[in-house]
């Protein structure tokens, strides 16, 4: 990263922590700078058309001894394909385009129809919502909540649906400027997943075929 | 009536009494005859075992029970709720098998215990059951599978199960279960993805051929919603049901409606050419016995009535009344009175009764199709006519022996008609030049003339075969294009054959050349099968084994998998199950729609084929079943259209059959080869100008414009004779009375003419678009042939005496 940039970021923090402490009250941050608003983090996000992250996923499930982990890659490009090629422990795949959603586990592959199951539409647009910046349809199935600065932000995202509430209790994106970090995922049942996101360079994601 | 002789005065007697007690018998035959209207007219009687897969689908398959319903207006909870409130009522009312409307809230209990039977019944119902899958490492690989997916919202479904179900069986099953096209759920029920409308899927009780069970169900669909009509919701119907109930409604309307308007035209010429009300009555006599004749004729005959063959049979009022019309005119002007019939039998009848004998046999030919619809024409006509003729030739003249008294119009009818044939000989050179231009276009035309297809013979109108497609694309449920046909002596059979096809489809799955498939072994696979499966489940202790190696080390502890050990210990001692174990069960439908009980007493299984990418052909799924048993690979549109090409070449084949016999006919009773050609000529001129001014037109020609040019021969070729008797009457009779019998046998003609014209051309005007095609190359047609054959006479002959 830029040192000045970096440099200003420190002193960024140092003066919003310094406040924070005089004031001795939490929620003043705002008084630091202006409000880091979801419109601004959208028009963030819009930018990157696509992109290519590693992942590595935790998921805390109730009843089991250890949690699960999982590893792979994603990748995006706009405006409607996504796909996360879990690549350890066990090969899957899973390619979202459009209106179809393709899962390929253990060596059968099935399609679906998104808009059949209202729920997996809310969920894919959590992620393609995010990753296109549209707010519009992150607010239509969400309720968001976002928090922090350009440079690191967390966004919150409780189902409106009652279907998808019914499954997961809400789904927290985490990331600096137009690049996402991670995303958690908190289960009804009480189960979670944490998905820590790198994001390749650029060259990588260019010569990495987007369309199969 | 004037005093008659004693004997002739009996024998009217005899003749009326036979003719009305015929009459009589044939009412009270027609009184008990069934009508259909159904497919089945234009299926072959005799078919081959695709066509026959073909038939029981059109006729019984679940396409044919299947109702596609939106509903249209209001917001989307509004259209939400009333399709709840209707798949309720739908459901309660018990002439559905299936009621679906993608509601998966859960008071729909049925579909719970459905879900319930399925987990029962695992371990014989999933594919991945298999030895190496109870294997140490196929266990470790199995429970590995089945936890990926815990920690995710998918989870969900998997987690209540895992410990009866840690190798993921209810997953397998699901996943074959799942359609790949779904229809858009929105308010927890489908809608249409490109129109703001709630859908149902409905699967009706009655069988596709029983038409009157078919319009109670759509009239009760259309009962239930009609509260939901008054909030302001518009219901939209349709599917192969509602077109056959239609069809039916339209042809018994049209039949009606042609027989009506066709009368009163006929019975307005007739009224204008003789003045007079009597005669008129006479006229009708033979069109009744004709119709009489023809019905009771296709009742013995085939058991059933077709509607078509009825809407059809108006068009033989035209022809039927020519005979009455030759009669009453060509019998006047006797010398005594009372002896007009005499001479009309021995002048006009012989030219009558060849002109009927030709037209007899032009249509026998159709009697022996191998399609009953067209038999059926076949008999009808045959019959229909020689009643027409036999009333006119024995009844007619005990009724009025002079002919018609009334003049109306007829005399400048005939001065009109002798006008205007006396003049065509002089063109004739310009008709025969315009015969050799629509030969030479005939024979240039690039594209095919006969490609008229089965679709062109469905009476359904294009907007509501558009909306069929529109609520069938949004519902997923694209009627299926290519069926593997699994056939066996018994269910059992049917099924065994049905999962030998299903390994291969498998593999082209697997290949990315089929999106899917549907077989009835996925939900009752054969008893064979469901044993193979259990005899792979392995005892508790050796089970309670294999699974500590396989968990050893994973998240997953083994003491927690003692309901899955108890489970399939369980599944090891059930007896396989079978159709009857489905009974009650939503699932029963699902199996009953793809096995279906054949005739022969045998089953099939149907695999409807979901296709991938690119369509995979008929032939390359019978490459890649080469070899196994009991398989018919069907590709519905194929089928349909080879089934027509087949029914097209009979007709032709038919067609050709009846002109020779009609050749031959006249060749013998003519006995000179001038005058046979000079009665052909004509008819051929006819026939050859009808074909190029479709041609030009660009009309497909089908079996029906095939139909209709038989008809044109047999209409033409009674025309033409008369013109050949005109010319070849032996000049004394000529010179007794010769402008009358000139004149009047032309206005006779040319009434005969006009109604035959006015018949088909109303026939033309139809909605029906197998009895338009008819009336198209019959109206045009009739009239040709009577131009051509006043052309094609020669001149002094028909030069009126000073």
């Amino acid at each position: 990263m830029h040192p000045v940039v970096e440099r200003r970021r420190c002193l960024h923090r140092l003066v919003q922590v310094g406040a924070w402490l005089a004031l001795g009250a939490p929620g003043v941050a705002s008084a630091a700078g202006p409000v880091f608003e979801l419109p601004e983090l959208m028009a963030l996000l819009a930018r990157q058309r696509s992109g290519e992250a590693r992942f590595t996923e935790l998921r805390h499930v109730q009843g089991l001894d250890q949690p699960l982990e999982a590893s792979g890659t994603l990748s995006f490009a706009a405006p409607d394909r996504f796909s996360r090629q879990t690549l350890k422990p066990r090969p899957e795949s899973m390619v979202v385009e459009g209106n179809t959603l393709t899962i390929q586990r253990s060596g059968r592959s099935r399609s679906f129809a998104l808009d059949a199951t209202p729920e997996l539409v809310a969920l894919v647009e959590a992620v393609r919502g995010t990753l296109t910046g549209n707010a519009q349809t992150l607010t239509r199935y969400f309720r968001t909540t976002l928090a922090g600065s350009a440079d690191k932000w967390t966004l919150d995202l409780v189902p409106a649906d009652s279907r998808l509430a019914g499954q997961v209790r809400s789904v927290r994106i985490a990331g600096q400027q137009g690049a996402l970090y991670s995303i958690e995922m908190l289960l009804v049942g009480g189960d979670r997943s944490v998905m820590s996101i790198e994001p390749l360079p650029a060259s990588a994601s260019a010569s990495a075929p987007v369309r199969p | 009536m004037r005093p008659a002789t004693p004997w002739p005065h009996r024998r009217a007697w005899i003749v009326l009494t036979l003719w009305l007690a015929g009459m009589l018998a044939g009412g009270a035959l027609i009184a008990r005859t069934g009508f259909s209207t159904d497919l089945s007219a234009f299926l072959p009687a005799r078919p081959d075992a695709r066509q026959r897969v073909l038939i029981e689908q059109l006729q019984n398959g679940v396409a044919a029970r299947t109702l596609l319903v939106g509903i249209d207006g209001g917001d989307a909870a509004q259209r939400a709720q009333a399709s709840r409130t209707l798949a309720a009522a739908l459901s309660d009312s018990g002439r559905f098998d299936q009621v679906q409307n993608g509601d998966r809230s859960p008071g729909s209990g049925e579909w719970a215990a459905a879900g319930t039977w399925l987990v029962e019944h695992r371990y014989q119902l999933s594919p991945a059951v298999t030895p190496e899958r109870f294997s140490v490492s196929g266990l470790r690989d199995a429970i590995d599978e089945t936890l990926s997916l815990l920690g995710t919202p998918a989870g969900n479904a998997v987690k209540p199960l895992l410990e009866r179900d840690p190798t993921g069986e209810m997953q397998r099953i699901a996943e074959s279960l799942i359609p790949a096209s779904a229809p858009r759920s929105e308010e927890g029920v489908w809608v249409a993805r490109t129109a703001p409308r709630a859908l149902l899927l409905l699967t009706t009780h009655a069988a596709g051929a029983d038409l009157d069970g078919q319009a109670d169900t759509v009239a009760q669909v259309e009962r239930a919603f009609a509260p939901l009509a008054a909030q302001g919701l518009t219901l939209q119907l349709s599917g192969a049901p509602v077109f056959a109930v239609h069809s039916r409604a339209q042809i018994e309307q049209e039949a009606i409606q042609l027989a009506l308007v066709g009368s009163l035209v006929m019975g307005g010429l007739l009224l204008l050419a003789f003045a007079s009300l009597p005669a008129l009555a006479v006229a009708l006599l033979p069109v009744a016995t004709g119709i009489v004749a023809g019905i009771a004729a296709v009742s013995v005959g085939f058991g059933t009535v077709h509607g078509f063959t009825l809407a059809f049979g108006s068009t033989l009022i035209g022809e039927a009344v020519d005979y009455a019309i030759y009669y009453l005119i060509q019998a006047r002007g006797a010398a005594a009175p009372g002896g007009g019939w005499q001479r009309w039998l021995k002048d006009n009848w012989p030219t009558v009764r060849l002109g009927l004998l030709t037209s007899v046999c032009g249509f026998a030919a159709l009697a022996f199709s191998g399609f009953p619809g067209l038999a059926q024409l076949g008999v009808f006509s045959m019959a229909g006519l020689t009643g027409a003729a036999l009333a006119t030739r024995f009844v007619l003249p005990v009724l009025v022996p002079d002919g018609a008294a009334g003049r109306g119009l007829r005399q400048s009818m005939g001065r009109w008609a002798g006008a205007v044939l006396r003049r065509l000989p002089r063109l004739r050179v310009a008709f025969f030049l315009l015969g050799a231009a629509a030969l030479l276009l005939l024979a240039t035309r690039s594209e095919p003339l006969w490609r008229g297809s089965l679709s062109s013979l469905s009476p359904v109108p294009p907007a509501a075969l558009a909306l069929a497609e529109q609520l069938r694309a949004d519902l997923g449920a694209d009627t299926a294009r290519t069926l593997v046909v699994a056939t066996g002596a018994d269910p059992q059979a049917a099924l065994r054959a049905a999962e030998a096809a299903g390994q291969r489809l498998d593999a082209l799955v697997a290949q990315g050349l089929l999106a899917g498939y549907e077989s009835p072994a996925r939900l009752l696979p054969s008893v064979a099968t469901q044993r193979a499966r259990q005899a792979a489940l392995p005892e508790a202790a050796e089970l309670r084994e294999r699974l500590l190696q396989a968990t050893a080390g994973g998240p997953l502890k083994p003491a927690r998998l003692e309901p899955f050990i108890a489970e399939v210990q369980q599944a090891r001692g059930m007896t396989p199950v079978e159709r009857a174990a489905l009974d009650g069960n939503p699932l029963a439908s699902a199996v009953d729609a793809l096995m279906l009980p054949r005739r022969d007493g045998g089953w099939s299984a149907l695999i409807a084929l979901q296709p991938g990418p690119t369509e995979l052909g008929a032939e390359r799924l019978r490459a890649a079943l080469e070899g196994l048993g009991g398989l018919e690979v069907v590709d519905i549109g194929l089928e349909l259209n080879s089934l027509y090409g087949s029914y097209l070449q009979e007709a032709f084949l038919q067609a050709l059959l009846g002109a020779a016999a009609v050749l031959l006919l006249l060749a013998l009773s003519l006995r000179s080869l001038p005058r046979l050609f000079a009665v052909c000529l004509p008819l051929a001129l006819a026939v050859l100008l009808t074909l190029a001014g479709l041609a030009l037109l660009d009309v497909a020609l089908g079996i029906l414009h095939l139909v209709g040019l038989l008809l044109v021969v047999a209409v033409g070729s009674n025309y033409a004779l008369f013109f050949d008797q005109i010319q070849n009457t032996p000049a004394h009779d000529a010179a007794a009375v010769p402008a009358l019998v000139s004149d009047d046998t032309l206005a006779s003609l040319l009434l005969a003419n006009l109604t035959t014209v006015a018949s088909f051309g109303l026939i033309a005007l139809s909605d029906i678009p197998a009895l338009s095609a008819i009336g198209r190359v019959v109206a045009p047609g009739a009239l040709l042939a009577l131009l051509l054959a006043a052309a094609c006479s020669r001149p002094l002959r028909l030069e009126r005496a000073a």
